[in-house]
């Protein structure tokens, strides 16, 4: 058999943490990948909160205020950004260049590879998440309450997300249309989620139930919004799309920048 | 440390794994065949490499040989034939590890991460491999001695291959591939990829490598295969092949004032301005043909004797051999 049976859990735990290690080295050099994918999401909400700041609650923003709205879904943002945009412009370009088919040919195991992207971004979004929440702390939204639905809802969306952008990097070929396909599909889908604009329609609500996003957004302004309790609904439908994009991930991802 | 027991099981397998493949040779290809779709790009190619040699492919473009070399990296599966890599199946996915530890490669291609340093690049691969050389030690083997903390957009483009080559070496390899390792280099930079291949040999490491360059494959290979349109044409040691070694000399001359081929004491066939004879005695050849000309109060100008190059050999092989002749006649 193969070396890998002889081999300590320990081992490729420190390994895990050595690869981790090197992609934030790699994302947080890149003045692109920061500026877009870490910056952008806290602007947003320093500009919601310069426009919203002293709202107080209503109807429109379904009994909280603007701020205690936005604060969970600019959240979300920062995590589709982070897992979903990035994971898939970044894979298909390291596709492209050969970057992929390299790693392939080291010892270090598919799973680690992956493994350490999914704990890097769940790393990124973690620090962006908490920057979104200082700065609406600022402008006087209350902290959340429930802070193991938070914990739950972030990691399982940052894992679905990656999922999703490991998919979406199988099925793009070229690397330059990938920044197009990314936002071609999710800029529209934030805005019937109710990620800028609360939706007041229930049709679109139950359509957009079922797709990835609004069940995301849900499950974060659970917690935001002082309600205690875990939203299993919206964390299934989030992790119904996790698997399905973890399964299209394992049959479709490519190394090679060439067809076999 | 706390990783000494696992280190040491590693250590165990490892000093196994080369006992097991010594009866066999470092890379087994027998009967290797490949189709991409209707094209036949690999058509029954085999061969060994033993444990220890350079060996090289040769070949045009298209002729097969980066597709054969995938195959033995693990890259691409094959439709038929044995291949083993230091007594493994690179199709087989249960050993891949084990074998990606053992191997290094260099690809055509550049490709690095652009945001990391020089060192940090090669940090990053040694952490893969159970017993990487020192990072140090492999910047300053491939000459990039100073450019540590520069960052990987900022090199040159043989700096970028010197980079690839390190990450090559880093994991201590038993058995490295190297796809055309010098092209682009310049003069200096290609000896001085020479001496650092040689180098690894005098260390135990078995070397495949492709190339275009003739002089590459004269000057490194201790065995040479000429592979075209999917199939070996040759294989031998550089002095050897084709029948280099068994070959007719040739001698060439101008002819002198006033004189035609006719006159000369040997069968002698004009071209270009200088006329050729070819023999297997050229000793006696040119003891004839100096004595003709000595007779006659005459020189023959820009005299050579010599035997059909390496790359006289290759454009034969290769199917280029027409051009070639027409050209000398």
């Amino acid at each position: 058999m193969s070396i890998a049976t002889y081999r300590a859990p320990r081992r490729d735990l420190a390994l895990l943490w050595h690869q981790v290690r090197y992609e934030q080295l790699s994302f947080w050099r890149n003045p692109q990948s920061a500026f877009f994918t870490f910056v952008f999401p806290v602007v947003i909400i320093i500009v919601f909160g310069a426009l919203f700041g002293g709202g107080g609650r209503s109807s429109y923003f379904n009994g909280l205020s603007a701020l205690q709205y936005y604060v969970p879904t600019i959240a979300a943002v920062s995590v589709l950004s982070a897992c979903y945009s990035q994971l898939a412009i970044v894979l298909a370009m390291r596709r492209q260049n050969g970057i992929l088919k390299r790693v392939r040919a080291t010892p270090l195991p598919a799973w680690t590879y992956f493994l350490g992207l999914l704990a890097h971004c769940i790393v990124v979004s973690a620090v962006d998440v908490a920057l979104i929440v200082v700065v609406g702390g600022l402008f006087g939204v209350p902290l959340p309450t429930h802070w193991p639905a938070l914990a739950l809802a972030l990691v399982l969306g940052a894992a679905s997300f990656c999922a999703l952008g490991v998919a979406v990097a199988s099925l793009i070929r070229n690397s330059e249309a990938a920044p197009a396909v990314v936002q071609l599909v999710l800029f529209p889908l934030l805005f019937i989620s109710g990620t800028y604009m609360p939706i007041h329609s229930a049709v679109l609500n139950r359509i957009t139930g079922a797709l990835p996003v609004r069940p995301f957004n849900q499950a974060l302004l659970g917690p935001f919004a002082q309600h205690s309790g875990f939203d299993w609904k919206s964390l299934g439908v989030l992790a119904a799309w996790g698997a399905a994009g973890a399964i299209v991930a394992i049959r479709r991802f490519r190394w090679d920048p060439r067809p076999e | 440390m706390h990783t000494h027991v696992s280190w040491a099981a590693d250590n165990l397998v490892r000093a196994a794994a080369p006992a097991r493949s010594a009866a066999s040779a470092a890379v087994v290809v027998a009967g290797l065949r490949k189709n991409y779709g209707a094209v036949q790009a690999v058509r029954g190619v085999s061969f060994t490499v033993e444990h220890g040699e350079i060996f090289a492919l040769l070949g045009p473009n298209g002729a097969g040989k980066t597709t054969t070399l995938e195959i033995l990296e693990g890259f691409r599966a094959r439709d038929a034939g044995r291949v083993e890599v230091l007594g493994f199946d690179p199709g087989d996915r249960a050993s891949g590890r084990a074998v990606r530890e053992r191997i290094g490669l260099v690809l055509q291609d550049i490709a690095v991460e652009p945001y990391l340093t020089v060192r940090e690049t090669i940090a990053r691969n040694a952490g893969y491999y159970p017993a990487p050389h020192d990072t140090d030690e492999v910047i300053a083997l491939v000459g990039l001695a100073g450019q540590e903390r520069k960052k990987v957009r900022n090199l040159s483009g043989g700096q970028k291959r010197r980079l690839d080559l390190a990450l090559g070496l880093i994991g201590r390899p038993d058995l490295l591939f190297l796809d055309e390792p010098t092209t682009g280099f310049d003069p200096n930079a290609r000896h001085e990829a020479w001496e650092v291949v040689r180098g690894l040999r005098s260390a135990g490491v078995t070397i495949v490598l492709t190339t275009h360059y003739m002089d590459e494959a004269q000057a490194l290979a201790d065995r040479v295969a000429v592979i075209s349109d999917g199939q070996i044409m040759a294989e031998g040691t550089p002095s050897a092949i084709g029948g280099r070694d068994t070959a007719r000399s040739r001698i060439r001359f101008a002819l002198p004032e006033g004189y035609t081929a006719a006159d000369l004491p040997l069968n002698a066939v004009a071209g270009e301005g200088l006329v050729v004879v070819e023999t297997a005695e050229p000793t006696q050849a040119l003891h004839q043909l100096t004595r003709w000309a000595l007779q006659r109060g005459t020189v023959l100008g820009e005299l050579t004797v010599d035997r059909p190059s390496l790359e006289d050999i290759y454009l034969r092989l290769t199917g280029h051999d027409a051009q070639m002749e027409g050209s000398t006649r």
